[in-house]
C-alpha cells in the first residue's frame, strides 16, 4: 500500500494514538499499530498516560511531530480522563486518519471522543488498504462469520486496529530531534481506579500466551455408552489436563451455560472460558477439541487457530470436513485418562 | 413512565397468581393461526353493534391468550402445497410476494419411482409391474403418470414454508392488538373443574391460565389433546392408530437445475412402496423435499432419516439436487387415521382444532388449509356466541362450532377419506386400490379396517433376504456399539450405503444443527421419559430407537432406549412408535410438554 | 436511591443459524434477512438481566429499553424477551442489521433517549451489551454516552455492585484480568459482557402485562431514518476456509494420546 495514501485524492494526515502501559511502556498492540502506520508514509504521533514523553522516545522513528498528554489523571485506564486525552489530541493534531491498538483502554474512550469529536470511528480492524481512491478497512461481522471492508467519508474518522492482526516491528530509538509537544488538559474524574484482578477461574481462564487451546464441549456432560453421565471424570480429566499441559482452557456455549446456572456439572467452567458465539475468538498456535460437535458457531471461534484437532466420537460431524486438520474418532474419555497418564 | 403502573407488577418480584383470560389457544399451528386470524377480523370489522366485551375482566377488550410450545412461531414443520381454499377464503387478496418461499402451483406431476437398487421390499406384483414400467420410464428410473386424480391435485394452490406462513400470520395477529401468542410457552395440562375444561396449566412454573374457552390445537401430539382424550375417551369407534413420520429438507438447488419455481412433483414407488415423497419448488432457487413414513410400513426398523437420504439420491429427484445445498431440516408426526383419529371436538370450555381433531385429509394428502377452515369455522362460532352473551358450553358450541363443522367440505371430504388408507393394511395393491377407490367413488367404496397387528420381529421381516445368524450378529454388533440397527440392517439388504458430500448428503447429527439448528433450553427435565425401564430393558423392538427423527432416542446400557433432550426435535414419533404398553392404550413413552426443538424458520 | 435505567439493545439472528452476505444495491444484507429467526441480542439481553437485578435491590427503579430494529421482527422477539421482567418498550423501526453504520445508530439511539421526559442524571444508568453480535463493533454504548454527555463509560462489564451509592464495577481487561473501578455516583453508561446471571425464567403474567403497552408502543414505531450517509460496506464475503481434514478411525486411545503428546509437544 506504502505511499497511495498519500498521493490518493484523500491525502489524509494520519494520527497515530497510542498510551501507554502502568509501567509507562508502549506495548505490544501499540507497536502493531506504529508498524502498520510506517508502511503508509507519514504520520504523527501522540501518547496519553504516565511517562508518555519516555515512551514517545522509544517509539519507531519516523513520526513527524509528538503530542503527549502525560499528567497523573492520565496514568490509569478510565474513560473520562481517557477520552478527553484522545479528544485533544486528535483535535490539536487535525489528523483525518487516526490508527489506534484495540486495547480495552482505547476500546472504551475512542468511540467516547469520535462522537465529541463529531468523526467517525470503526473498531476490530483487521486490514487498510486503498481501493481506487479511497481508503477501505478490513473488519469482522457477525462474530467473525462475515469478513467486509468498510469505506466512509467522515472526519476525522478513527480506525482501532485489532490487536494480533499487524506485525509489531521491534521499536528502534527515535534518531530524529523532534520535540516533544506537552499538552495540558483539567480533568477532574468521578472514578477512581481501583487496580485489577485474576478471574476466580485463576489459570484455568483463557490464556493469551498458553501454546495451546484446549475446548471442552458439552459432549462431556452427555449419557455416555453405559446410559449414565460421569460430571466427575469430565472434570478430572479436563482440569488434570489443563493442569499438567499448562495449556488455555476454551469451551463451548452450552456447556457453560449449562455450568453456569447452578447445576453441578462442571462448575468451574465460566462464561470467560467461552469460545464463539458471544464468547472469545483466541489466537493460539494449537487448538484441541473434546466432545464438541462442529456446529458452524463454535468452529467460528476456532478461526484463529492455526493447528486443529479435534476427538469426538462421530465421524462424520462437522469438524471432519475441512475444519480441522486431524479428527480423532474416538472416546474423549479414553484419550484424554491415557494422555493425562503419559503427561506424568 | 413508572414501570409499577405500565406493567401492572413490581420489578422486586415475581406474582404467581392465576391468569384470567377469556379464551386461552394451546398451540400455534394453523388451526389456531385461522382462529385467531379469522377472530380478529371479526372482531375488528366495522359494525353497528356495542362491540364485545371481555368476560373475564369486564371492560377490557376479550382477552386472547395463544401458548406456543416452540422457542418461535415460525419453527413448524410441513412439506405444504395446498389448494389454500380455506386460507383463500380468509385472505381473498393473498399475495404471495409477502410470505417468503410462498408460491403459486404451476406445474404439477405424478411420478411412479422404480428401485435402481433393488434393495425395496416389492411384492411379486410390483417386481413383475416394474419391468414393464421400466420400458415406458425414463432413464432416471421414472414413470410419469399421465394423468393425477382430481383428488390429488393442487391446481390453483400455494406452496409456503408453513414456517413463514406462520410467522407471517402470526405478525398479523400480533399487530392487531386483539390477540397476543407467545412461543417457548409448553402448555403441560388442562385445568380440569368440576368436569369442564376451565383453562391450562403453564409447563414452565404450573401457572394457570384461567380461560372461559380453552381452544386446544396442539396437534396430534400435544399433551393437552392426549390428556383431554385420556379423561373424555374418544367417541365410540374412533381410534388414533395410523400415523406416519413426515420429514423434509429445505434446499438451495444448484445452479443446473432447471425447475421453474412452483413446479410439484408427488412421488410414489420409493424407498419403500409405503413410502409418498414430494418435491415443490419455491421461488429464488429453493426447493422442499419429503417423504412420509407411515406406521403401515410393518419394518421393525423403520427410519425417516435414512429413507430421506435415499429418496433424495432417486436418480430422479438427485438429477434436480445434485450440487445443492442443504437450508433446512425438520420433521414431524402426522396423524393419519383422518375421521376415524377424530375425538370429542369440544366439551364445557374447551374446543379441539387442527390436526389433533382429525381435520388431516389422508386421500388428498392435505392438512394445513384443512387446520385453518376448522380455526376458522371455531372462531365464527365464538364470535357469534360472544355476540350473543351466551356461554361456551357443550351444547353452545356444537349448536355454532361442530355444526357447522359438519356442513363444511371439510366434512364431506373427510367422509370420502374415511377408508382410503385402510387396504395398506393388507397390502400395497389394495392399499393403491383402495384410495382409488374412495377417491373415484367419492368414498362409496373402500376396505373395512382390519383389526391391528402386532408389529412383526426383525428376523421375520428380513427373511429371504436376511438369515437369522445375520439379523442376531447384526443385532450384536450395533448393540455394542449403542447404534441404531436400520443403517447396518438396511446395507445388508441390498442398500447403498450413502457418501456423504457435506452439503446435502450429511450424517443425522449435521442435519440437526445445519438444517434444524435443534437446540434445548438447558436447565429442564427430560420430557421424554420411559415410564417403565424394565419394559425397555425386556423389549425386542426397540422401534423408538429406529424411528427417533433427531437419533435423540439411542441405545444405552443393554441396548435399552436412553434419552438425549438435546438433539429432540418434538416429532412424537416416539410415542405411537413404543410397542410397549404400561396400560391398555398408554405407551411406555411419556412424551411432556417442553420448549426447544427445531429452530429453523424455513420448514 | 432508586435508578433509571436505560438498556440499548438490538436483535440478532438466532445463534445457530447459518448466515450468508448478499449484496444489494444499497450495500449488503444478510441472504434471507427478513426469514431468519431472530433473538435479543445475547450481551444486551445479559445487560438487562443485570438492570433486572438492580432494579430488585432498589425499589422505585425503572427500565426502559431503546430498541433499533425491524418492528415486524422486535415484536416477535419481545414475544420472549417480555415475559421476563417487567420494562417499557422504546422501539425505533429500522434496519437491525451488521451493516448498519455504529455512528449513525448510536446518534438515533442518543436522540430517542433524549426525547423521553422526566430523565434525571442523578439516577441514570445507560446499559448495553459490549458489542452486538450483527455489528460486533463494541462503540454503540460509549457513543451513546457521550453524546447524552455521561463521561463514566464502561466496557465489558461483569459485574456491579453498589457501595454507599457509589457504583463498583468490574470490566475485562487484557490478561484474563478484571478491571475494578469506583464511579461515585450516576450518571454512567456500562456496556455488559456476559455478567453473571442466568436468564430469568419466562413469567406470563409479566409478559401478559408489558405486552399491554408494547404492542401500542410498536405500533407507532416511528422509523429510524438511517441515511447511511458518509458509510458503505463496499465487500461482505464469507470468509474461505477449507482444510484437508484427516479422519483417524479405529486407532486405540493409548496411540491417539501418544500422537496427540507429540503434536503438542512439537
Amino acid at each position: 500500500m506504502d505511499q497511495r495514501l498519500m498521493q490518493g485524492k484523500h491525502m489524509e494526515k494520519i494520527l497515530v494514538l497510542l498510551h501507554t502501559e502502568a509501567d509507562g511502556s508502549l506495548g505490544r498492540a501499540a507497536r502493531e499499530c506504529l508498524s502498520l502506520a510506517a508502511s503508509l508514509g507519514k504520520y504523527d504521533l501522540a501518547i496519553s498516560g504516565a511517562d508518555a514523553s519516555a515512551a514517545a522516545n522509544s517509539a519507531e522513528g519516523s513520526a513527524e511531530r509528538i503530542l503527549c498528554i502525560a499528567a497523573d489523571e492520565f496514568a490509569v485506564p478510565r474513560s473520562s480522563t481517557d477520552s478527553a486525552a484522545a479528544e485533544m489530541l486528535i483535535r490539536t493534531s487535525g489528523a483525518t486518519l487516526v490508527l489506534a491498538p484495540g486495547t480495552s483502554r482505547w476500546s472504551r474512550a475512542l468511540p467516547m471522543a469520535a462522537a465529541r469529536l463529531g468523526g467517525v470511528i470503526d473498531t476490530h480492524a483487521v486490514g487498510l488498504e486503498v481501493v481506487g481512491d479511497s481508503i477501505q478497512v478490513k473488519r469482522w461481522f457477525y462474530r467473525q462469520r462475515i469478513e467486509g471492508t468498510v469505506a466512509r467519508s467522515g472526519s476525522p474518522w478513527i480506525v482501532v486496529i485489532e490487536p494480533g492482526a499487524f506485525t509489531a516491528t521491534e521499536a528502534t530509538p527515535r534518531q530524529a530531534t523532534i520535540e516533544t509537544q506537552s499538552l495540558e488538559l483539567a480533568v477532574s474524574p468521578r472514578t477512581t481506579v481501583e487496580g485489577t484482578i485474576s478471574t476466580a477461574a485463576g489459570e484455568q481462564t483463557i490464556r493469551p500466551d498458553a501454546a495451546l487451546l484446549f475446548v471442552a464441549g458439552a459432549g462431556w456432560t452427555k449419557k455416555q455408552k453405559d446410559g449414565q453421565v460421569h460430571f466427575a471424570d469430565a472434570a478430572d480429566r479436563i482440569q488434570t489436563f489443563v493442569h499438567k499441559s499448562k495449556c488455555s482452557l476454551g469451551s463451548s456455549k452450552s456447556l457453560v451455560d449449562l455450568s453456569s446456572e447452578g447445576e453441578a456439572v462442571l462448575p468451574f467452567l465460566t462464561h470467560l472460558h467461552q469460545v464463539g458465539q458471544t464468547g472469545s475468538t483466541p489466537r493460539h498456535r494449537k487448538g484441541l477439541a473434546t466432545c464438541c460437535h462442529g456446529e458452524e458457531p463454535h468452529v467460528v471461534g476456532w478461526r484463529f487457530i492455526n493447528e486443529r484437532r479435534a476427538v469426538n466420537l462421530d465421524p462424520n460431524c462437522g469438524w471432519a470436513r475441512g475444519k480441522a486438520d486431524v479428527l480423532y474418532v474416538a472416546d474423549a474419555f479414553e484419550v484424554m485418562k491415557e494422555l493425562n497418564a503419559l503427561l506424568d | 413512565m413508572s414501570i409499577e403502573t405500565e406493567a401492572g407488577n413490581d420489578v422486586n418480584g415475581v406474582d404467581a397468581k392465576p391468569l384470567d383470560a377469556d379464551i386461552v389457544c394451546v398451540g400455534f399451528g394453523p388451526a389456531s393461526a385461522g382462529f385467531l386470524t379469522t377472530l380478529t377480523k371479526l372482531l375488528q370489522a366495522p359494525s353497528t353493534d356495542q362491540p364485545v366485551e371481555s368476560r373475564a375482566v369486564p371492560g377490557m377488550p376479550p382477552q386472547i391468550l395463544c401458548y406456543e410450545r416452540a422457542d418461535d412461531i415460525a419453527f413448524g414443520v410441513s412439506g405444504v402445497v395446498t389448494r389454500a381454499r380455506a386460507i383463500k377464503s380468509t385472505f381473498p387478496y393473498l399475495n404471495t410476494a409477502e410470505i417468503p418461499l410462498s408460491a403459486r402451483v404451476g406445474s404439477e406431476r405424478l411420478l411412479y419411482l422404480l428401485d435402481p437398487h433393488g434393495a425395496s421390499r416389492r411384492p411379486l406384483w410390483m417386481r413383475l409391474a416394474d419391468k414393464v414400467i421400466k420400458g415406458l420410464a425414463r432413464e432416471d428410473y421414472s414413470y410419469e403418470a399421465p394423468y393425477i386424480p382430481p383428488f390429488l391435485h393442487k391446481q390453483d394452490g400455494f406452496i409456503f414454508s408453513l414456517g413463514q406462513f406462520m410467522q407471517w400470520s402470526g405478525q398479523q395477529v400480533m399487530f392487531s392488538g386483539t390477540a397476543q401468542v407467545w412461543p417457548g410457552t409448553p402448555v403441560s395440562d388442562p385445568l380440569f373443574e368440576n368436569g369442564k375444561v376451565a383453562g391450562v396449566v403453564l409447563a414452565a412454573d404450573g401457572t394457570e391460565i384461567r380461560a372461559e374457552l380453552t381452544v386446544v390445537g396442539d396437534g396430534p401430539v400435544g399433551p393437552v389433546g392426549r390428556r383431554l382424550d385420556e379423561v373424555y375417551g374418544m367417541p365410540l369407534g374412533h381410534k388414533r392408530d395410523e400415523w406416519a413420520v413426515g420429514m423434509k429438507m429445505v434446499v438451495d438447488l444448484p445452479a443446473s437445475c432447471t425447475l421453474e419455481e412452483g413446479t410439484v412433483f408427488h412421488t410414489i414407488g420409493y424407498p419403500e412402496p409405503e413410502i409418498f415423497g414430494f418435491f415443490y419448488v419455491h421461488p429464488d432457487r429453493v426447493a422442499s423435499v419429503g417423504i412420509f413414513v407411515p406406521s403401515w410400513l410393518d419394518s421393525p426398523v423403520r427410519t425417516g432419516y435414512r429413507y430421506l437420504q435415499h429418496f433424495i439420491t432417486h436418480p430422479a429427484i438427485w438429477r434436480h439436487l445434485k450440487g445443492g445445498r442443504m437450508r433446512s431440516w425438520g420433521a414431524k408426526s402426522l396423524l393419519e387415521s383422518g375421521r376415524r383419529g377424530e375425538p370429542r371436538l369440544c366439551g364445557d370450555g374447551y374446543a379441539r382444532i387442527g390436526e389433533g381433531s382429525g381435520s388431516t385429509n389422508v386421500l388428498t394428502g392435505s392438512g394445513v388449509d384443512e387446520a385453518w377452515l376448522t380455526g376458522r369455522l371455531l372462531a365464527e362460532g365464538v364470535h357469534e356466541l360472544w355476540r350473543e352473551g351466551l356461554p361456551f358450553t357443550k351444547a353452545n358450541l356444537e349448536a355454532r362450532y361442530v355444526r357447522r363443522r359438519r356442513t363444511s367440505w371439510l366434512e364431506k371430504e373427510s367422509i370420502i377419506a374415511e377408508r382410503a388408507r385402510n387396504g395398506f393394511q393388507r397390502g400395497i395393491l389394495r392399499g393403491f386400490l383402495g384410495m382409488a377407490l374412495a377417491g373415484f367413488t367419492s368414498g362409496a367404496l373402500g376396505y373395512n379396517r382390519r383389526r391391528d397387528k402386532p408389529a412383526r420381529p426383525l428376523e421375520e421381516f428380513y427373511r429371504g433376504r436376511l438369515s437369522a445368524e445375520q439379523v442376531r450378529d447384526i443385532r450384536a454388533a450395533c448393540e455394542k456399539d449403542a447404534q441404531p440397527l436400520h443403517d447396518a440392517l438396511m446395507e445388508a439388504a441390498g442398500w447403498p450405503a450413502i457418501e456423504f458430500d457435506g452439503q446435502l448428503l450429511v450424517s443425522h447429527q449435521d442435519a440437526l444443527l445445519m438444517g434444524g439448528k435443534v437446540q434445548a433450553a438447558p436447565d429442564l427435565p427430560d420430557h421424554v421419559v420411559f415410564r417403565d425401564p424394565d419394559l425397555c430393558a425386556a423389549c425386542t423392538n426397540r422401534l423408538c430407537i429406529e424411528i427417533c427423527s433427531g437419533e435423540a432416542i439411542h441405545a444405552g446400557e443393554n441396548g435399552a432406549p436412553v434419552f438425549d433432550r438435546d438433539k429432540c426435535v418434538h416429532c412424537g414419533a416416539c410415542i405411537w412408535n413404543c410397542t410397549q404398553e404400561v396400560a391398555p392404550g398408554v405407551s411406555n413413552v411419556a412424551f411432556c410438554a417442553a420448549p426447544g426443538g427445531l429452530h429453523s424458520a424455513e420448514n | 436511591m432508586p435508578y433509571q435505567i436505560i438498556v440499548c439493545g438490538g436483535i440478532a439472528p438466532d445463534p445457530l443459524q447459518t448466515l450468508e452476505p448478499a449484496m444489494g444495491p444499497a450495500g449488503p444484507a444478510l441472504k434471507n434477512e427478513m426469514m431468519l429467526p431472530a433473538v435479543f441480542d445475547p450481551w444486551a439481553a445479559h445487560a438487562l438481566y443485570e438492570a433486572a437485578h438492580l432494579a430488585r435491590q432498589f425499589p422505585g427503579s425503572s427500565i426502559r429499553v431503546v430498541t433499533l430494529a425491524p418492528k415486524a421482527k422486535l415484536q416477535q422477539v419481545m414475544m420472549t424477551v417480555a415475559q421476563k421482567l417487567p420494562f417499557e418498550l422504546i422501539p425505533i423501526d429500522g434496519p437491525g442489521g451488521g451493516f448498519t453504520d455504529a455512528v449513525e445508530v448510536s446518534k438515533v439511539l442518543a436522540q430517542a433517549i433524549s426525547a423521553i421526559p422526566g430523565i434525571d442524571m442523578s439516577q441514570f444508568l445507560l446499559f448495553g451489551g459490549w458489542e452486538s453480535a450483527t455489528r460486533g463493533s463494541g462503540c454503540v454504548i460509549p457513543m451513546v454516552a457521550a453524546r447524552l454527555g455521561i463521561e463514566d463509560c464502561f466496557l465489558a462489564v461483569d459485574e456491579l455492585k453498589i457501595e454507599d451509592g457509589a457504583l463498583v464495577i468490574k470490566e475485562r481487561v487484557e490478561g484474563g484480568l478484571l478491571q475494578v473501578s469506583r464511579c461515585s455516583a450516576p450518571p454512567a453508561a456500562l456496556a455488559w459482557a456476559t455478567g453473571s446471571l442466568p436468564e430469568p425464567p419466562n413469567h406470563p403474567q409479566t409478559g401478559m402485562a408489558n405486552m399491554r403497552a408494547m404492542m401500542p408502543a410498536l405500533q407507532r414505531a416511528k422509523p429510524a431514518g438511517l441515511t447511511g450517509e458518509g458509510f458503505s460496506v463496499p465487500q461482505a464475503t464469507l470468509p474461505a476456509q477449507q482444510r484437508q481434514t484427516q479422519v483417524v478411525k479405529d486407532k486405540p486411545a493409548a496411540e491417539i494420546s501418544r500422537e496427540l503428546l507429540e503434536w503438542i509437544k512439537g
